[in-house]
């Protein structure tokens, strides 16, 4: 058949789908911002950790993460990705039995997130703590997505696919890809796993994960959400159909490269390092196609900039996008790297993209539907102007602090004395000078979330006011059948090539850069020269996780003078080998703890977990003085050193079968250490001693211990 | 205008901005370049980077000799308050934690009784303990981190507290010395 004019038909969008996922996006966007700012705040004054172990700083930031990425931005795409795309579609979605199993399957997996990160449930890698449950729940509710966009891609009756559904289509095939192989973990409890992968393996892996969480989770969705709702908005034609085109595929295909950029002067091996480097670099252009294509849009509608706040919003969003994005590759120069990396900069890049363009483009969204979908006018826009100012003056207060705070800090870690001494020895005195610096950034997102509060009573006062909720319906011509045309146009006719095409695009950069570090790490292991953690260390270890200690400290002392006088040598890449997951960390508000092992006595561990102050004056370190009443969990050790075992890690059948055993004598001799120094008795079974044991034990793994006194470098 | 409209949106085909193409092709040119002189062998490794560095801190600590307490210098400053003063913030700041506010010993031993793990309690002896540590026991080396002249100050102030009798005073450790 090939006629190009048929007859109209009438078609009944799924709205209610679309109200479910915005005001969910609504509920938990305030969960994810007060999370933000009570993290914020224990930051600037620790007191507010409360000695709670489900409110301490290590549990409540992956929540608030997760609550962010997830939960906020995740319903954000949802709801505008379904009510979008029923739109350049002219069709109802697929199936409404599938939209309802999505909506509340990811609601419930949230909920189950909410719950599992407090308790302690993580699996300690940053953006993907979620447990192995959790995970197959996401992948199911993923699979179930996407099968209902395709679906709906198939009954289409546009033969063409707007650029918006490119970017969506980018958007599922990627996150599946990433999700899985991120998540390949063997279970050792029903809410508790080991990922398959281990030390700079696994590194890779999440960054390369990690990193794609922000450009396919936080980017190229955003940018189909632009494509629509901007030009809807300002009802102005697109500026440039060649360069969505061009900028699609170069963001597409470079951006799954730049994972290393996070592993810069790591133990991962030096060409890796300058692969993400340099495809950082070439993203920046890709990355400002779709801010000008957005802002070039605009052309002959500036003036909507004073009078609606819609296009505020957007216009805003996308100069945060640009800023972003420009940043990014900065950032991912070598040079810069060595000052920003493990500082507060990083976490004001995150959050000019996180609040200025996730969070504002939403807000635009919010603010264009919220009237559509109930069908009245918005109660007020005075009310969304102050919501505008209140915001941008939050991630202009937080941005700037955040990048002070970092160059300052990044700064006087490196700094040295014409005598070759480090100026700033205690780490301490470096945190003491940014605390300031906290306190304004918990301001800045406190006017954030003042904004959105403004937002909320304005869409309840307008959703109030609604007489009428229904689904919209709408005549359409069915043109699936008109010519194809030619070239790329051709393809945007072709669901299946187009969605095989990108998945290729995504795969070759993955498979290059990971594929050589899995044989590589196979090959290390055989010579490694490195004793694997004993069973009450693993039990020390999987607290260290549990508490979130990596969000403060990292395990990986970088190649550099500073770091050498500061840390000790280098971190090697054999000596995380069996480290399942990797504990690098990419934050260090506290000091690198790669080669913390011996540097103290047990009792000085044991009196700064309790209370950090008794021993470190200025601390910021929440205590953990519930470690002192808990029980270390003796019982489930040899489960998981078998689970290691089969892992690769070098454990005898002796050990698998004793590691209780052999864990409670450790624990004595520790526990005994701790007492003979003159700390308290009778410690044995409680997890302070286990922790103590993994801390003594890091950097202390090499067969032949290295001499301290001496700086050991690989050519 | 491109002759196709999606819901009502449609599209102009203007050309690629030229600063943009620009942009674009200068850094795949430069990314090229950059791999081409870091990955092959011309540009030095970061390990190599990091030898020079650590060449340089070498050099200066060279040059900055390796200080020999004398007993008799240390013994001149006991009567400057400017430097007991000094000796005491810096032992409160970094000392304290183990060896407690008034020396009484909590981690570390008692610094004030006449007891000594290492040494004869001089105040060369001490200086350098302060210096090297006993990394072992958990008594941290204090040479990088402090200077010289806080290492002297130190020293003095912990003799200066000699026989001052702490409350809660951990007890003896080691050999007792019957010093001057
Ligand atoms: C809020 C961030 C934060 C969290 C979470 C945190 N720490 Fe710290 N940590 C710090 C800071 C800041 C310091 C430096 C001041 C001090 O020594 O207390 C520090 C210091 C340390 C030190 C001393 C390192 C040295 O070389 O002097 C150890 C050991 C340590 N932390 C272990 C832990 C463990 C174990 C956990 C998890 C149970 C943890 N930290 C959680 C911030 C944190
Ligand atoms: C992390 C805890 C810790 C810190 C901080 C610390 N010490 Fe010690 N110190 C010890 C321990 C433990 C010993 C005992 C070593 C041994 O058993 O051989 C010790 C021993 C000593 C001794 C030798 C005592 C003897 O009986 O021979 C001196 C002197 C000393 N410390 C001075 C200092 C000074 C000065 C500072 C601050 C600049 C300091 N210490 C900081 C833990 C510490």
């Amino acid at each position: 058949m090939n006629e190009t004019i048929s007859r109209l038909e009438e078609v009944t969008y799924d709205d209610a789908i679309v109200r479910k996922f915005l005001l969910a996006c609504m509920v938990f966007a305030g969960v994810a911002f007060a999370a933000g700012l009570l993290a914020a705040l224990q930051l600037a004054f620790f007191p507010l950790n409360m000695e709670l172990p489900w409110l301490t700083f290590g549990r409540l930031r992956p929540l608030h993460t997760n609550a962010a990425i997830f939960a906020f931005a995740g319903n954000a795409i949802f709801a505008g990705i379904y009510h979008s795309t029923q739109r350049l579609l002219k069709t109802r979605m697929y199936s409404d039995r599938l939209s309802a199993i999505h909506f509340w399957g990811w609601q419930l997996i949230i909920v189950a997130a909410a719950i599992s990160l407090p308790l302690g449930f993580s699996q300690g890698k940053e953006y993907a703590e979620l447990e192995w449950p959790i995970d197959i729940a996401i992948t199911l509710i993923w699979v179930i997505f996407a099968v209902n966009f395709f679906g709906t891609l198939a009954i289409r009756r546009e033969k063409h696919m707007y650029v918006a559904l490119w970017f969506y289509i980018a958007t599922i095939v990627t996150v599946a890809v990433l999700h899985i192989v991120n998540s390949i973990e063997i279970p050792w409890s029903y809410m508790n796993s080991y990922p398959v992968w281990a030390g700079v393996q696994d590194a890779l892996v999440q960054w390369w994960y990690g990193h794609n969480a922000v450009a396919f989770f936080l980017t190229t969705p955003f940018l189909g959400l632009m494509y629509y709702y901007l030009p809807k908005a300002a009802n102005r034609p697109v500026y440039s159909y060649r360069l969505s085109i061009i900028h699609f595929w170069g963001l597409v295909f470079i951006y799954i490269w730049a994972g290393p950029h996070h592993l810069l002067y790591t133990s991962l091996p030096e060409w890796a390092q300058t692969l993400g480097m340099i495809f950082s670099i070439m993203l920046w252009a890709p990355s400002w196609g779709g801010m000008i294509n957005g802002l070039l849009t605009l052309r002959g509608a500036w003036h909507l900039l004073r009078t609606d706040p819609i296009i505020k919003f957007m216009v805003a969003a996308l100069t945060f996008y640009g800023m972003a994005t420009f940043e990014g590759p900065l950032l991912s120069i070598k040079s810069v790297s060595a000052i920003g990396h493990y500082t507060d900069w990083i976490v004001g890049h995150v959050h000019a993209g996180a609040l200025g363009w996730n969070g504002f483009l939403s807000f635009a969204m919010i603010y264009y539907l919220v009237p559509k979908l109930w069908k009245t006018k918005l109660y007020s826009d005075r009310l969304a102007n102050v919501h505008f100012w209140l915001g941008f003056l939050g991630i202009v207060l937080y941005y700037v602090s955040m990048v002070a705070a970092g160059i300052t800090q990044g700064l006087m870690w490196k700094a040295i004395g014409p005598e070759g001494q480090l100026v700033y020895p205690d780490f301490v005195e470096t945190v003491v000078r940014i605390v300031p610096l906290y306190w304004a950034r918990a301001l800045g997102g406190a006017f954030f979330l003042g904004g959105f509060m403004v937002m909320c009573y304005n869409v309840y006062r307008t959703i109030a006011a609604s007489t009428e909720v229904s689904n919209e319906t709408v005549r359409v011509r069915n043109t699936r059948y008109s010519s194809a045309g030619e070239g790329h146009r051709a393809l945007e006719g072709m669901v299946t090539v187009f969605s095989v095409l990108s998945l290729i695009a995504i795969l070759v950069g993955s498979v290059i850069e990971i594929y050589p570090t899995l044989s590589l790490h196979s090959y290390i292991a055989k010579t490694a020269n490195i004793d694997p953690y004993s069973p009450l260390e693993i039990a020390g270890r999987d607290i260290y996780i549990r508490e979130g200690c990596y969000v403060c400290h990292s395990q990986q002392i970088r190649p550099m003078v500073s770091e050498v006088l500061r840390y000790g040598s280098p971190s090697t890449m054999e000596e995380s080998i069996y480290d399942h997951p990797f504990q690098w960390g990419s934050k260090r508000t506290g000091p690198d703890l790669a080669r913390v092992g011996k540097k103290y006595p047990d009792l000085w561990h044991f009196r700064h977990m309790v209370d950090p102050r008794s021993v470190v004056e200025k601390s910021i370190m929440p205590s953990y003085s519930w470690l002192v009443k808990d029980k270390t969990d003796f019982l489930s050790l040899r489960k998981k050193v078998s689970v290691l075992r089969n892992l690769g890690v070098p454990y005898s059948p002796e050990q698998v079968a004793q590691a209780d055993r052999l864990a409670e004598e450790q624990a004595k001799s520790v526990a005994q250490a701790i007492h003979d120094q003159g700390g308290p008795e009778g410690l044995e079974r409680r997890e302070i001693v286990a922790l103590i044991a993994y801390l003594q034990a890091l950097g202390q793994k090499e067969k032949q211990p290295r001499p301290t006194d001496q700086v050991t470098v690989k050519e | 205008m491109e002759d196709h409209e999606y819901d009502g949106i449609q599209e102009l085909d203007n050309p690629l901005p030229n600063w943009w193409l620009l942009t674009f092709l200068g850094t795949i040119i430069f990314a090229y370049l950059y791999y081409l002189h870091y990955e092959s062998g011309s540009g030095p490794t970061i390990n190599q980077e990091l030898k020079a560095d650590l060449a340089v801190i070498e050099a200066a600590k060279a040059k900055r000799g390796t200080k020999s307490d004398s007993e008799e210098e240390l013994q001149k400053l006991l009567a400057s308050a400017a430097v007991l003063n000094e000796g005491k913030a810096v032992f409160q700041g970094k000392c304290a934690a183990c060896h407690g506010a008034d020396l009484q010993g909590v981690i570390g031993p008692d610094l004030t009784d006449d007891y000594w793990l290492h040494g004869q309690g001089k105040l060369a002896d001490i200086a350098t303990i302060v210096r090297k540590g006993v990394v072992e026991k958990g008594m941290p080396p204090w040479d990088g981190q402090l200077k010289d002249a806080e290492v002297s100050a130190v020293t003095v102030y912990i003799v200066s507290k000699r026989g001052s009798h702490p409350a809660n005073s951990k007890g003896p450790q080691g050999e007792k010395i019957v010093s001057n």
